[in-house]
């Protein structure tokens, strides 16, 4: 395999997108179960359910999503004697990871809810879980889904690092594809150029619905 | 399969593992200042400056913001070579990190500013002040202290990210785990390790940011 | 005499009773998962060039690829490719993610301690590589230049001991990032297989990549898990009787464009 870039590059640059994009939405729609489970933890009565949760968020907030993708390819696997791929190795760790700060962004939407609220649906006969279903949640909703989406860019960046265990998403295409061409200056600006139409839209996105909804709750921003 | 743990076999690697970890601790640090007061650069300029270096600073930030730092580093690294601009890993490793974090605290920041009470400045126009004083007087520090948390927050991300610089051979605590776990194959324990010197760090680094928000808003100094 | 014969045929049939039971039944070998699945597990290296690489069509091809394919064929079995960087050859072996690796793996007595080898089905050389123009004639050279090392290698556990003083290795995970970094100028010099060397200078003959040193040489073999040895043998048996029917001389040569050396056994 000689050096120089042709069409096949791009193809297969082309092909890995839809396993970024993958890898993204499975970790985000587990991440939010997860994230959904986390947030109500951290504002139940009860305490040790309370630390569980901060817990949770600590651990995966403050270490490196590559350490926690090594531990879990090259480690658990060996001290649990399951076999695992890079795959669920990958949806694993990024599950995880989403979870933590999807739980964070809404439990902050959670606690934005005003006092009076939950007063006001304590004063129907609503339990806990009901008030919580029933009026918190769906206005906690509605202020989340900027800062949601926002995240959601950051888990796509984030998939970048499954390349580094070898899962072949578009950051691992373009080492592979760097090492057949040997064209670094075509191919990674390449790769950060498809990254770029992905993530900007979802960018943009996030920025309008923060200003539509900051202005349904009143709150003017200066341009 | 039966495991047996040899955690001996970190510890007698500890003072190495120790030395990574300062070498993450310095180079997060600088990146920190750096990347901060490129920030407030861009920040000013972004809202002050005149109509092409807002729009330069603007599609700067977007780049950033959009593209996985894992490739903005193999651009630094493998790419840029190629055009004539060699910058040995550590320095680019640095760069990186620091035109990444500028990126994301000029954001950042920038809502800070629109937070600004819009009396205060034209309060300081009525005064006769510059644009330039405006900023540095009236508008940087309780800015600052706004987005202070957001800012923090993001300085750890930074941190815990620095983990991927190992990818283009800086020496940092991840690289240096990578090799003694690769001469020992004690991957598992190399690894756990690891992961809780960078969550010390993280907690370490949270309290420092505390204290330093202590020390340099919230004592005796007005505003 | 009736109720003699009947002790005697009780005691026979408890003797008989306790001696399978002292005896386990057979426990489930690796080898016996392989066949009763009919499928084998092989690690290879898609960026390790000849042995391993990612062919135009996007499907694994090399000696050591071609090794896999012909050893499941003779096995009568599935083959299913673990695709593994460098530093997982031997990590995805012992997570139990593959039955066998073979990638290259340089017989070393370091490695012995946690894998098992199989005779080994072929040789490599560690050369340093350097652009035409950069002056390294003897180790001694080195002292003062960058010199790029892929982590899990052969010549991760040997330059190190050989670089003079003043050396500055530095260190990637994967042997296509150190590639990366010769031909672009970050490091002076690289550490490799006289193969992969190969295959950069004449990707890259603007570069006048050639080998300076000669480090040192190594058979390499495939390897399993320590105590599989029912398929550390099937294997061993393969790689005889490939050797004798010149097959792996054959794989060799094709990838290699050298002469297999006589495989040692042991």
């Amino acid at each position: 395999m000689s050096g120089g870039v042709s069409a096949f590059t791009f193809l297969y640059l082309l092909e890995a997108v839809p396993w970024t994009l993958l890898l993204s939405f499975v970790a985000f729609l587990g991440g939010g179960v997860v994230g959904l489970l986390i947030a109500v933890m951290r504002i139940v009565p009860s305490r040790p359910v309370r630390w569980l949760a901060t817990g949770y968020i600590e651990l995966f907030q403050g270490t490196p999503v590559l350490m926690q993708l090594f531990i879990v390819y090259y480690g658990a696997a060996v001290l649990f004697d399951i076999h695992i791929d890079a795959w669920s190795a990958v949806v694993l760790v990024f599950t995880c990871y989403s979870g933590a700060f999807l739980g964070e962004i809404w439990r902050g939407a959670i606690q934005a809810i005003p006092r009076a609220q939950w007063e006001a649906a304590a004063c129907l006969p609503l339990s806990f879980r009901k008030q919580l279903w029933y009026v918190i949640l769906p206005q906690a909703a509605r202020i989340s889904i900027p800062p949601t989406v926002g995240f959601g860019v950051q888990l796509i960046k984030g998939t970048s690092i499954a390349a580094i265990i070898g899962f072949v998403e578009l950051t691992r295409a373009g080492q592979l594809m760097t090492n057949a061409t040997f064209k670094p200056m075509i191919v990674y600006p390449t790769v950060a150029a498809f990254y770029f139409l992905i993530c900007w839209p979802l960018s943009l996105l996030a920025e309008t619905l923060e200003r539509r909804i900051d202005a349904n709750l009143g709150i003017k921003r200066r341009l | 399969m039966h495991y047996v743990f040899h955690f001996d076999v970190v510890w007698d690697h500890f003072p190495e593992l120790l030395t990574g970890a300062l070498l993450t601790i310095r180079l997060s640090a600088i990146a920190m200042v750096l990347g901060l007061v490129l920030g407030v650069v861009c920040a000013y300029q972004a809202s002050a400056g005149p109509g092409p270096i807002r729009q330069a600073i603007k599609l700067y930030v977007e780049i950033i913001r959009n593209t996985p730092f894992l490739v903005q580093i193999f651009i630094f690294y493998f790419s840029l070579p190629t055009i004539g601009l060699r910058l040995d890993a550590n320095t680019a490793a640095m760069l990186a990190m620091t035109i990444n974090l500028g990126a994301y605290a000029s954001e950042i920041l920038r809502s800070g500013i629109e937070a600004v009470p819009r009396g205060q400045i034209e309060a300081g126009r009525a005064l006769g002040l510059s644009r330039l004083q405006i900023f540095r007087l009236i508008i940087l520090f309780p800015a600052l202290k706004t987005v202070y948390p957001a800012l923090a927050s993001q300085f750890i991300l930074l941190m815990l990210g620095s983990s991927v610089v190992s990818t283009i051979s800086a020496v940092e605590l991840t690289a240096i785990t990578n090799s003694l776990q690769s001469t020992t194959f004690r991957s598992f324990e190399f690894y756990f390790v690891a992961t809780g010197m960078y969550l010390v760090m993280a907690l370490g680094f949270r309290a420092s940011f505390t204290a330093l928000y202590w020390l340099v808003f919230q004592r005796g100094r007005g505003a | 005499m009736k109720t003699y014969l009947r002790l005697l045929a009780l005691l026979v049939l408890v003797a008989g009773s306790t001696l399978s039971m002292s005896q386990p039944a057979h426990a489930e070998t690796t080898l016996d998962k392989i066949l009763k699945e009919k499928k084998l597990r092989v690690a290879i290296d898609v960026g390790n060039p000849p042995f391993g690489v990612l062919g135009k069509d996007g499907q694994p091809d090399g000696s050591d690829v071609a090794v896999a394919r012909q050893m499941a064929k003779d096995m009568g079995v599935e083959l299913e490719f673990v695709q593994v960087p460098s530093t997982g050859r031997i990590p995805a072996l012992l997570a139990g993610r593959a039955d066998v690796t073979i990638a290259s793996i340089s017989v070393t007595t370091d490695r012995a301690k946690t894998v098992m080898y199989c005779n080994p089905n072929g040789a490599l050389s560690i050369v340093i590589l350097a652009p035409k123009a950069t002056a390294i004639q003897k180790p001694a050279d080195m002292a003062g230049k960058r010199i790029g090392i892929t982590r899990a290698t052969l010549e991760e556990a040997t330059v190190p001991k050989m670089a003079p003083q003043g050396t500055n290795i530095v260190w990637f995970d994967e042997i296509g990032a150190t590639i990366q970094a010769l031909l672009s100028g970050q490091v002076d010099a690289v550490a490799m297989t006289s193969f992969a060397g190969k295959t950069v200078a004449d990707g890259n003959p603007d570069k006048q990549i050639e080998p300076k040193l000669t480090v040192t040489t190594a058979f390499y073999g495939p390897i399993v898990r320590p105590n599989d040895f029912e398929l550390r043998q099937w294997i061993n048996t393969w790689i005889f009787l490939n050797t004798q029917n010149g097959t792996l001389a054959a794989i060799y040569k094709q990838h290699t464009g050298l002469d297999l050396p006589t495989l040692p056994t042991f």
